[in-house]
């Protein structure tokens, strides 16, 4: 009801429609050529397509009825410019039942109606519907860093322009390449695979805590020795024998996603959340990171890893019943912002800080997903489309 | 904020679009000008929700004020046109949106809400795509930041409220009508009127439930940024803790609570404003709820979330104020005494209470144990309740005040306990940590906890004189403990960085005399401790802090020993920096060497507790300067006269000149006077009445001048006579006729410590040998000179000495001197710390193994008796002089002696020694069975090593050459080294070495 002013307003108003903005990015995109110098592109690109962005504020979605989850994440997704950059290219259904059942489509709608409109939140309510119509249900209570698989595999099956779908790709996927060596022969298997969030674990073997986010990471790309019950079956050797296995970085894409395990399933086969204090940096550098032997790559990909935090999804509360929020960094304004669905508001990096979580409180927020932008974005990476 | 003014400054393509947004709008620029603060201050966006009142509060205001602003606006033609603009506007307004204020409010809203987005662009296009600075209102200090949330926080929790109470509206609205309209039936299905009841019945649902979810949104928001909140004023406190520590340790630091007490306090008040709101919630639940009710699911997640941030907030905020301290501890709290009374406060920082409601202060001394062997338990005696209660002043806070408590120890305390503390041993007292823990039963808007707070670890004693240890430990466990309730700490206490040490150290003299410790001071204090020069990394144990010593007692004890002086008598001098304190020799030296003659300086004695003494130069017609430094003063000599007065008067005789006092210029260049006159007591001269009866009189210092030694014996004199002068005389005690006097000196109850430790004999050790080589020049007697090179047992001898009155100074070897001394019965004074100096002494020609241990050892501990214990050190020196006398190229070198050596040669077998040995052991034997006996048995290697150097530095003319040196090095492991010369290898002489028993029948 009071959108309905709202549009009306809209109406008398100069503004620029989505069309303009598409003519916009051709035009910045004709320009690009012309500039001959790399840095100064990244710059007007990032100013261009803030630009898109820039025109609204963050704007807050309603909650349907346990869509915190879903919510955080799409703020995660519209907020992130290279990938609305992609969104605005897609092709539009012919069908209006096409259009209905069209995820990739439906958030476009929503990004132009949260844009557009002159509300302080808009409620993603086609969105939801379409997502129920792919077996994403509504008012169910969602682990973020599922669905947020699901949201990403939707986006990119519906997504019909191959070249779309490729950009989507180099955008989130991390290629690794898999070892698996038999301890007595020399029997190596070597296979590479792609992730989309790598699933760090905040325990290690012994239960004991990691530190800090760097130390999931090395304890991810850590060796593993597959004995006594893990044995493999060595082609080789005829018999199960025992194996190392190890994990080596090959790619990492402009957006990486971690996934922090907060849960604990214990043998109680009840989930318990690990609220314990894990801080993550606000600039992370693989290489630094990384040992020179868990990585499979060469220097120029190196180069490029080099991270800074773009957002946070957050959750509050126990394994079975929690709220998630999310904290954005918006790449136009460079700005911190908390998302608790309709409402939103900036904040500070003390914020954020304070998802680190912390041993004896555990109705608190606890960073679960972590989302690093690049520094310095790359060109397209050639090799990537030879490991999917 | 000032939104307007930012866009006004952007450039001219963004200004032409802000001109476009208003060209095209209700509301002309010209208002947004006029009242653009008060337009930005409100909330547009709330008052633009649909069935809002204050839509229409916002419009009427507005309106008002419009009004108000033509009025105040003068008749300028400028102003005329405004007038005329904004009087328009007000008519427009009023027929376009009066009936409709909710338009107008999103009006407004839309309009401000574009202003930013142009604004951001504006200025993202003016820095080139460059990161913007972070928005100067993040920046600023912790405190800014905390009131900015804090005040953050509650409008937030307004705009709940506010949102509340309109949810409560639209509930009331939907309710009303639900029960009006609702008619569930079949008959009314087809009506078209029911329908559409229905239909706005469906609608208002909606509503209900989307204001619902903001609300809960809003909450959730409001939590998230309460924990940021929380955080940081838990680091604040964190913070607090931290410099309550300092304060404790004596450092300076503001542990002011009050601040931190506002910021609980507040933020305690919202989430119980937040607790209110979550309950009201529930409640409008129980009157309507639906499928999917987002209360029903959310609703319990809050006030789980909640519940822990409150109770996480309250916990925290009941802290000590006020550790563990005896009234009269001055700055030192946390050691208690077990007959000694002693308070401690403990506050809640958030001051909320309910006002029926008693809450309970209790407290309890060591809750849990540890498991430590031989641990004490105590009971506090006193009542160990209290009621906590708002005072009648509300500045007071909530505190509970345990004052006049004392210990009382449990008779079983010490037994059966610790039994699974195999193997360790028990703790001494002064290294047992006690804990006083308090409990506070809250209750508050029907929250009740129980809260708890603990002291830092205390130090039970019951004498006095582990005061000192107790705060060693208190020190250190303040200073490394990162578990402040580790009452096992010292089962293994760890080192502590230097850096951190040199800290401490520095506030314990901050705190007791308001002055810290200069980097020089640091520096020898960490080469005394460390042995060398400190680095960053460098680290100080526990037992070589607190346990090993020197000389017989602890670094710590050491400088508690300069603390408690310079608390006694020393503050203003150290304060004002007169005092140089903690000078290694060789710096002493470098310092004074390039200065007047007669330059002093004033500095703590390595070798006794809590001793000052000053050092002075004298530059010579020939030769290298000349350092002299007295015996150290300490607090029984200071009490009966104060430094600057002993500075003032200080005397040193001269050969046959009146005394004159030495002291001239403070280093580096202050006339004596200058510096230390406004100390001088003021001299009471002049009253009659008294003067009538007694002569008047004061106490003044003299020294006689020693003929080649830095150390300098001074001696008190009366300017008249009186008998209490000859008390403070350290060496008074003995009557002038006692033939024990000379050897008396370490028995006088003011030196208790004994001379033969003084400073002085570590600037003796550390001499060189060039030093050693001028002296005879100072003596100006040829005579002299070659009596000190041909009887290396005895290189001093005053031949002044034995003319003058005051002929008072023998040093060192000069015992073979004394029998002739004693022939005069004044004098009388023989330097016992000389005999421990020449031991020591790595050039010395004495072997240093042999003397070194008894008479420093008895010396030293000895009170009375030391007369007689000092002795063999003496005898040493006189079986060396026998054995000269023996050896046939002894008596040839002698040869060239003048007389009076010859003399001396004679003398111990003199009657006058022989007597005075019987008068110092009752039963004396010969003489000659205790050269034997020195000889033969003592040290075979002594005779030997003395005719070689007595050769040599005869043939050197006294020069002592590193050759002999390194000759008594060889066989002496304990030979300090010339470098490190400072302390360490004394102690052990005397440790490891029996003392020196000369039985009575060898005097026969």
């Amino acid at each position: 009801m009071g959108q309905t002013s709202g549009h009306q307003e809209r109406s008398e108003k100069p503004e620029v429609a989505p069309s303009k903005v598409m003519e916009a990015e051709i035009e910045v995109q004709n320009k690009k050529e012309e500039t001959k110098e790399v840095k100064a592109k990244n710059q007007k690109l990032i100013s261009v397509f803030g630009l898109a962005d820039l025109k609204n504020e963050a704007i807050g979605l309603y909650n349907l009825g346990q869509s915190c989850c879903l919510n955080s994440l799409l703020q995660v997704f519209l907020m992130n410019i290279h990938f609305t950059r992609i969104l605005r290219r897609i092709t539009v259904p012919p069908s209006p039942a096409q259009r209905r059942s069209n995820v990739p489509y439906q958030m476009l709608l929503l990004l132009e109606k949260m844009q557009s409109g002159k509300c302080k939140a808009v409620g993603p309510t086609e969105l939801a519907c379409c997502l129920s119509e792919h077996r994403v249900e509504l008012f169910v209570q969602h682990d973020a860093a599922q669905l947020f698989l699901t949201l990403w595999n939707l986006l990119k099956k519906q997504m019909k322009k191959p070249e779309l779908v490729k950009e989507l790709r180099d955008l989130y996927t991390i290629c690794i390449q898999e070892h698996v060596a038999c301890q007595k022969c020399s029997f190596e298997v070597k296979s590479k695979s792609t992730m989309l969030t790598l699933p760090l674990p905040v325990l290690d073997a012994n239960s004991h805590r990691l530190k800090t986010l760097e130390d999931c990471l090395q304890y991810f790309f850590h060796p593993e020795e597959l004995t006594g019950q893990n044995m493999c079956f060595c082609q080789q050797c005829g018999r199960k024998t025992p194996f190392l296995q190890s994990m080596k970085l090959v790619h990492l894409p402009q957006t990486l996603t971690l996934h922090l395990k907060r849960f604990c399933f214990e043998r109680s086969s009840r989930t318990h959340k690990l609220s314990h204090s894990l801080p993550f940096p606000q600039e992370l550098d693989l290489r630094q990171v990384l040992a020179e032997s868990q990585c499979q790559a060469d220097d120029n990909e190196k180069a490029t890893w080099h991270y800074e935090l773009f957002a946070v999804v957050a959750h509050s509360g126990s394994a079975s019943c929690g709220h998630y929020c999310a904290y954005i960094r918006s790449l136009t304004d460079c700005k911190w912002y908390c998302f608790n669905d309709s409402e939103v508001c900036q904040v500070s990096w003390d914020d954020v800080k304070c998802t680190y979580g912390r041993s004896n409180l555990y109705w608190r927020e606890t960073a679960y997903l972590l989302f690093y932008m690049k520094k310095h974005p790359q060109q397209p990476w050639p090799g990537l489309s030879g490991c999917l | 904020m000032a939104q307007w003014q930012e866009v006004q400054g952007l450039a001219n393509t963004y200004l032409e679009q802000v001109d476009q947004l208003y060209a095209g709008s209700a509301l002309p620029m010209a208002v947004r000008q006029s009242l653009a603060a008060w337009i930005e201050s409100q909330n547009w966006r709330q008052a633009a929700e649909p069935l809002c009142s204050h839509a229409r509060i916002l419009f009427h205001s507005l309106l008002v004020l419009l009004g108000e602003r033509v009025g105040s606006l003068g008749s300028d033609r400028e102003d005329l046109t405004l007038k005329h603009n904004l009087r328009k506007a007000h008519r427009e307004l009023q027929a376009e949106f009066q009936e409709k204020p909710e338009r107008f409010a999103n009006l407004v809203a839309n309009l401000l809400q574009e202003e930013r987005r142009i604004l951001r662009l504006g200025q993202a296009g003016g820095q080139e795509g460059s990161v913007p600075a972070p928005s100067p209102a993040l920046e600023g200090g912790r405190e800014q930041q905390i009131q900015r949330r804090l005040a953050e926080f509650h409008t937030a929790l307004q705009e709940a409220e506010r949102a509340f109470r309109h949810l409560e509206d639209l509930q009331d609205a939907f309710d009303f009508c639900f029960k009006v309209h609702y008619r569930p039936g079949e008959e009314k299905n087809r009506d078209p009127a029911y329908l559409q009841e229905l239909q706005s019945l469906q609608a208002k649902l909606q509503n209900l439930d989307r204001q619902r979810r903001e609300v809960l949104a809003q909450m959730q928001q409001l939590l998230g940024r309460s924990e940021t909140l929380q955080e940081l004023l838990q680091q604040e406190l964190g913070g607090w803790r931290t410099r309550q520590q300092h304060l404790c340790l004596g450092g300076s630091a503001d542990t002011n609570l009050r601040p931190l007490e506002t910021w609980f306090t507040e933020l305690g008040q919202g989430l119980f404003q937040l607790r209110q709101l979550l309950r009201a919630l529930g409640d409008l639940r129980q009157k309507v709820t639906y499928a999917r009710d987002p209360l029903v699911a959310e609703t319990p997640l809050l006030e789980q979330r909640l519940q822990e941030q409150l109770t996480h907030l309250l916990k925290s905020a009941f802290v000590v104020e006020q550790q563990p301290s005896t009234p009269n501890a001055g700055k030192r709290p946390l050691v208690l005494r077990t007959t000694g009374k002693f308070s401690t406060r403990a506050r809640l920082l958030v001051r909320l209470q309910d006002r029926n409601h008693r809450m309970e202060a209790r407290i309890h001394i060591d809750r849990n144990p540890p498991n430590i062997k031989g641990f004490r338990r105590f009971n506090i005696l006193t009542s160990s309740s209290k009621t906590l209660l708002a005072g009648d002043n509300p500045q007071e806070g909530l505190i509970c005040d345990f004052q006049y408590l004392t210990l009382k120890e449990q008779k079983d305390s010490r037994a059966g306990k610790g039994k699974g503390a195999s193997g360790e041993g028990p703790l001494v007292v002064t290294e047992e940590l006690h804990l006083i823990t308090f409990t506070l039963a809250y209750a508050c808007c029907g929250l009740e906890l129980e809260l708890e707070a603990t002291t830092l670890p205390f130090v039970i004693i019951s004498n006095n004189n582990q005061f000192s240890s107790a705060w060693a430990s208190i020190l250190w466990f303040n200073m490394l403990s990162s578990d402040p309730k580790a009452q096992q700490f010292f089962s293994s206490p760890p080192p502590a960085p230097w850096p951190r040490l040199a800290e401490v150290l520095s506030w314990q003299f901050q705190s007791v005399a308001e002055r810290g410790l200069s980097r020089d001071n640091l520096l020898m204090l960490a080469k005394k401790l460390l042995g060398s020069k400190p680095s960053p990394n460098s680290t100080v144990a526990w037992h070589k802090f607190s346990k090993d010593g020197a000389s017989g007692f602890s670094f710590w004890a050491w400088l508690d020993g300069i603390l408690g002086l310079l608390q006694e008598h020393l503050k203003q001098l150290w304060k004002n920096g007169l005092i140089l304190g903690f000078v290694s020799r060789k710096q002493e030296e470098k310092l004074l060497k390039s200065k007047r003659t007669g330059t002093f300086l004033l500095r703590f004695s390595e070798s006794v507790l809590g001793g000052v003494t000053f050092t002075w130069v004298e530059h010579n017609e020939t030769g290298p300067p000349t350092f002299h430094a007295v015996e150290p003063y300490t607090a029984s000599e200071l009490v009966s006269l104060a430094l600057p007065d002993i500075i003032r008067d200080y005397h040193m005789s001269l050969e046959e000149k009146n005394p004159e006092n030495p002291l001239k210029f403070l280093y580096p260049n202050t006339a004596r006077d200058e510096a230390f006159g406004p100390y001088y007591s003021q001299r009471l001269e002049g009253n009659l009445s008294e003067s009538q009866k007694y002569l008047n009189r004061r106490l003044i210092r003299v020294s006689s001048r020693p003929p080649n030694r830095r150390q300098t014996e001074e001696e008190l004199q009366a300017a008249t006579e009186n008998l209490e002068t000859l008390q403070l005389q350290p060496r008074g005690q003995g009557t002038p006729g006692d033939l024990g006097t000379p050897l008396g000196v370490p028995t006088s109850p003011g030196t208790p410590h004994g001379v033969a430790s003084s400073p002085g004999t570590l600037q003796m050790v550390a001499m060189s040998p060039g030093t050693l080589q001028v002296t005879p020049g100072n003596l100006g007697t040829p005579q002299t000179l070659q009596m000190v090179a041909t009887s290396p047992g005895t290189p001093q001898v005053t031949p002044g000495s034995l003319g003058t009155l005051q002929g008072v100074t023998m040093s060192p070897g000069t015992l073979q001197v004394t029998p002739g001394n004693l022939g005069t019965p004044q004098v009388g004074t023989l330097q016992p710390p000389g005999l421990g100096t020449l031991q020591l002494q790595p050039q010395s020609l004495e072997p240093p193994q042999v003397t070194p241990g008894a008479p420093n050892l008895q010396g030293t501990l000895q009170v009375a008796p030391g007369a007689v214990q000092v002795l063999p050190g003496g005898l040493q020196v006189l079986q060396v002089a026998s054995g000269d006398l023996g050896t046939p190229q002894g008596t040839a070198e002698l040869g060239t002696l003048p007389a009076e050596l010859r003399d001396l040669e004679l003398l111990p077998g003199g009657q006058d020694m022989q007597e005075l040995l019987q008068g110092l052991q009752a039963p004396s034997g010969t003489l000659g069975t205790l050269g034997t006996l020195g000889v033969a048995e003592l040290m075979p290697d002594v005779v030997a090593t003395l005719e070689e150097s007595l050769e040599e530095s005869l043939e050197q003319s006294f020069q002592l050459s590193p050759g002999s040196a390194a000759l008594l090095a060889q066989h002496d492991p304990f030979l300090p080294q010339p470098e490190d010369s400072a302390l360490p290898a004394v102690p052990s002489l005397f440790t490891d070495l029996p003392p020196l028993h000369i039985d009575a029948s060898d005097f026969q």
